[in-house]
């Protein structure tokens, strides 16, 4: 594969045809919310697209996004863009190691200076730089020397966007997002446990088309697939609508599909593509499979509580101060109540009864 | 002892429970029962809004009920309710509202605000803001047992005059019956018909039944006016009479705040359920047709469509047996664009038409139905409430329409099949 090779050139050598090409574009286009009318020009700016170089950090994670990523496809469009990119760094899939693979690195960094795009998967450890070192370069120090020179950093997976299950309490390594490291790149955080495969090639057209990063959420991610919660495009919704629940796993409620969230589902809180382009090539997603949502796009969602506690519950021992709150807006309620019944029962007592000889103003006691 | 602002306010206070303040609460101001109510719909004046009649009752209970409105009462940012202000409420309590019942239906958040128009009517008369004309008629009714001063005598001469034409026999004062049939003042005046076409009916189908000499008026100004006492009362003489007579069952006749009264509030008025049961005129004429006892011979050929009285259709829950009877000896019957559960009042009930200040806007609000009519192009218009009947044949004549109004039951009686009996 040569580096001046174009994007669409790659695509065709590769047996892409144009038609599947738009497909893609089309697809690309609908999934980030943009009218149909930039079809065209996504085509002809991808089409036109130098292969972008990509650097690729991995901390610490379990290489569940790279799996996904990579692993979940099946060849697909999708898949066949995303080997297009010039992927110059990625220690799990490249077959250089220790100062060879390095030196890729720099050299990548120093041709693109600039240009290049970051991709991290992984929190970065800072209570102790032994915690997680790649050949013998801490994580906190190869990110900031990396993303120096990128154009655009993608945070990969809940790890790199809000720290994941490192920063998980009791965050043992003191585990932190790339965003609470760099603050002078342009972030685009592709949260979830892991990123659903297209939001990542998604992101990755719209910089190519655009030159630019999609709109973001206040979260840092992409409004184009973080734009509505799990609730509310879920299939299920109705039922919760109306108001019938899967109480336990097995009850007639959960064989009939009914809404989970009394079993834990964090859907309402959750923003995320899953429930409009599902998994494994639009298979389905996890509340289809009959498990409530994780909330895994979320920050800090291992600490949310019990996966299967449902959202309404409190979601850790509430606190001294909320009990004696509570206990006095409800010895307040409780007064207030009391004094308006006092009221009303003064009201009755003063009533008196009201005859025919009443109902008109300075009429003479009979 | 007279009416006095501060009784006005006092009953006001006792008025309020936990169902007004919760309808209160939730209010979200939508403004959606404007457009349910047909003093808004034909005048457009924004004060005609269901939920702003209730005004006055709000500010007491945001003032004396609630944390904030206590508050602000103390500091002195609200102002206390006062009589002029009651006085400028009255026309849109009294004059603008006949308690048909719609605005409740509409409610987005489910407040029934016809419910509390009752319950502010309450504080309205004693504090002296209730209709002269209504206080008349509710004197009439307490002192003279009628609110058109109908008098036992009057009733005699009525039935005389039906067992003479008919030549049927009343029964009056029957221990024993199975039924005691009740009648309004403006059927035993203006529709004198109804008790000879009941009569007919009731022999047709061999149905025990009496009239009684001591309580024979269904109409209750008491829950018009919004005096519950009074209302109580009323409701005591026909319980007292029913208990005497040792009847199965009352029937409420073609009068729709009657059934109310005697169906829908009289327990809760006189605190005990009854030992008798309560059936309008229409659900008894529908038992007797699904038991077979209803034969009917004939059809009326003209168009016919159905009013339905809204304390009979959308507060009572008599929908379906009215349209089973016309089905009976209706040719041709259409239904109005809104009718059962939605349809539009005539405009003069809920002591509207006691109160002769409300005729114009009466009139003008009538135009709804009008709009109605001129839909579907009825010959003519059957219902159940005589009430309505009046008021239906007022409009018709105002607004120029030629339509005979007439009474479902005497319909009935008037294709009843000879043979039977």
């Amino acid at each position: 594969m040569s580096k001046d090779e174009t994007l669409g050139e790659a695509l065709r050598r590769q047996g892409i045809t144009r038609r599947g090409f738009l497909k893609f574009c089309a697809a690309t286009a609908s999934m980030m919310a943009l009218p149909p009318s930039m079809v065209p020009a996504i085509a002809a700016a991808l089409e036109k697209a130098m292969r972008p170089s990509v650097i690729w950090l991995s901390f610490q994670e379990c290489t569940g996004c790279t799996e996904s990523l990579t692993r979940s496809h099946s060849p697909t469009v999708e898949g066949l863009i995303f080997d297009t990119i010039s992927l110059d760094y990625h220690h799990t899939l490249q077959a250089a190691s220790g100062s060879a693979a390095e030196a890729a690195r720099e050299a990548a960094m120093e041709e693109n200076y600039g240009k290049y795009i970051l991709v991290v998967d992984g929190s970065i450890p800072t209570a102790n730089p032994g915690y997680s070192t790649i050949a013998g370069i801490s994580n906190k120090s190869m990110l900031l020397d990396t993303a120096k020179g990128a154009a655009a950093i993608v945070a990969v997976g809940t790890c790199a966007a809000y720290g994941g299950i490192p920063k998980a309490k009791p965050n043992p390594t003191g585990a932190v997002a790339v965003s609470d490291l760099i603050k002078d790149k342009p972030i685009i955080n592709v949260s979830g446990c892991p990123p659903i495969p297209v939001v990542i090639t998604g992101v990755l057209a719209h910089f190519l088309t655009f030159g630019t990063i999609p709109e973001l959420d206040a979260l840092g991610r992409p409004k184009a697939y973080y734009g509505q919660s799990i609730h509310d495009r879920c299939y299920r919704r109705p039922f919760y609508d109306k108001g019938l629940f899967a109480n336990t796993f097995d009850d007639e409620g959960a064989k009939k599909g009914w809404c989970l969230y009394k079993l834990g589902c964090k859907g309402p809180t959750t923003y995320n593509a899953c429930a409009t382009t599902k998994w494994n090539e639009g298979t389905s997603f996890p509340i289809e499979a009959g498990h409530p949502c994780l909330g895994c796009s979320e920050p800090d969602f291992w600490d949310g509580g019990g996966f299967y506690k449902a959202l309404s519950m409190p979601t850790e021992d509430i606190t001294r101060a909320a009990v004696y709150a509570v206990g006095a807006g409800a010895a307040a309620g409780v007064a207030l109540g009391a004094m308006n019944r006092a009221k009303k029962a003064r009201a009755v007592k003063t009533h008196e009864k009201v005859t025919i000889n009443d109902l008109e103003k300075g009429a003479d006691d009979d | 002892m007279s009416a006095s602002l501060q009784r006005g306010l006092n009953a006001f206070k006792e008025q309020i429970d936990a169902p007004v303040a919760a309808f209160f609460s939730s209010c979200v101001r939508c403004g959606l029962c404007a457009n349910a109510c047909l003093f808004y719909t034909e005048t457009g004046d924004p004060k005609y809004t269901p939920i702003y009649k209730l005004e006055p009752l709000r500010r007491v209970w945001r003032q004396e009920y609630t944390f904030w409105g206590r508050l602000a009462k103390a500091v002195g940012l609200s102002k206390a309710v006062t009589d002029e202000e009651l006085g400028d409420w009255e026309e849109l309590v009294y004059d603008s509202c006949t308690m048909c019942g719609r605005c409740s239906m509409v409610c987005p958040v489910g407040n029934d605000i016809t419910y509390m128009i009752r319950k502010m009517r309450e504080g309205m008369a004693v504090a002296g803001h209730a209709p002269v004309g209504l206080v008349g008629a509710t004197k009439r009714a307490v002192e003279i047992g009628s609110p058109m001063g109908v008098k036992l005598p009057a009733l005699q001469a009525q039935i005389r005059h039906t067992e003479t034409e008919f030549g049927l026999e009343i029964p009056v004062d029957k221990e024993g019956a199975d039924y005691l049939l009740l009648l309004s003042s403006m059927e035993i005046m203006n529709f004198p018909e109804f008790i000879g076409a009941v009569a007919k009916i009731f022999k047709h189908a061999g149905v025990s039944w009496t009239i009684s000499s001591e309580a024979f008026e269904a109409t209750n100004s008491g829950i018009q006016i919004g005096v519950s006492e009074i209302a109580a009362e009323l409701v005591q003489r026909i319980v007292t009479a029913a208990e005497k007579l040792k009847v199965k069952s009352v029937i409420s006749p073609e009068c729709g705040h009657a059934y109310m009264a005697i169906r829908w509030e009289g327990p809760n008025l006189i605190g005990r359920p009854y030992s008798f049961k309560v059936v309008h005129i229409l659900e008894l004429l529908d038992q007797l047709r699904a038991e077979g006892r209803l034969q009917t011979t004939g059809k009326e050929s003209q168009r016919l469509t159905y009013h339905d009285p809204c304390q009979v259709s959308r507060r009572g829950g008599v929908v379906d047996q009215p349209r089973n009877l016309l089905n009976m000896v209706a040719e041709d019957f259409v239904e109005m664009p809104e009718t059962g559960t939605m349809n539009w009042c005539c405009g003069a009930g809920g002591g509207v038409s006691s109160n002769e200040r409300a005729d114009e806007i009466r009139l003008k609000a009538f135009n709804r139905k009008k709009q109605q009519l001129d839909a579907i192009h009825p010959q003519a218009i059957v219902s159940a409430c005589s009430n309505c009947r009046i008021h239906l044949e007022d409009g018709l004549e105002e607004y120029g329409m030629d339509m005979p109004v007439i009474s479902l039951t005497e319909t009935i009686a008037e294709h009843l099949a000879e043979d039977k009996s």
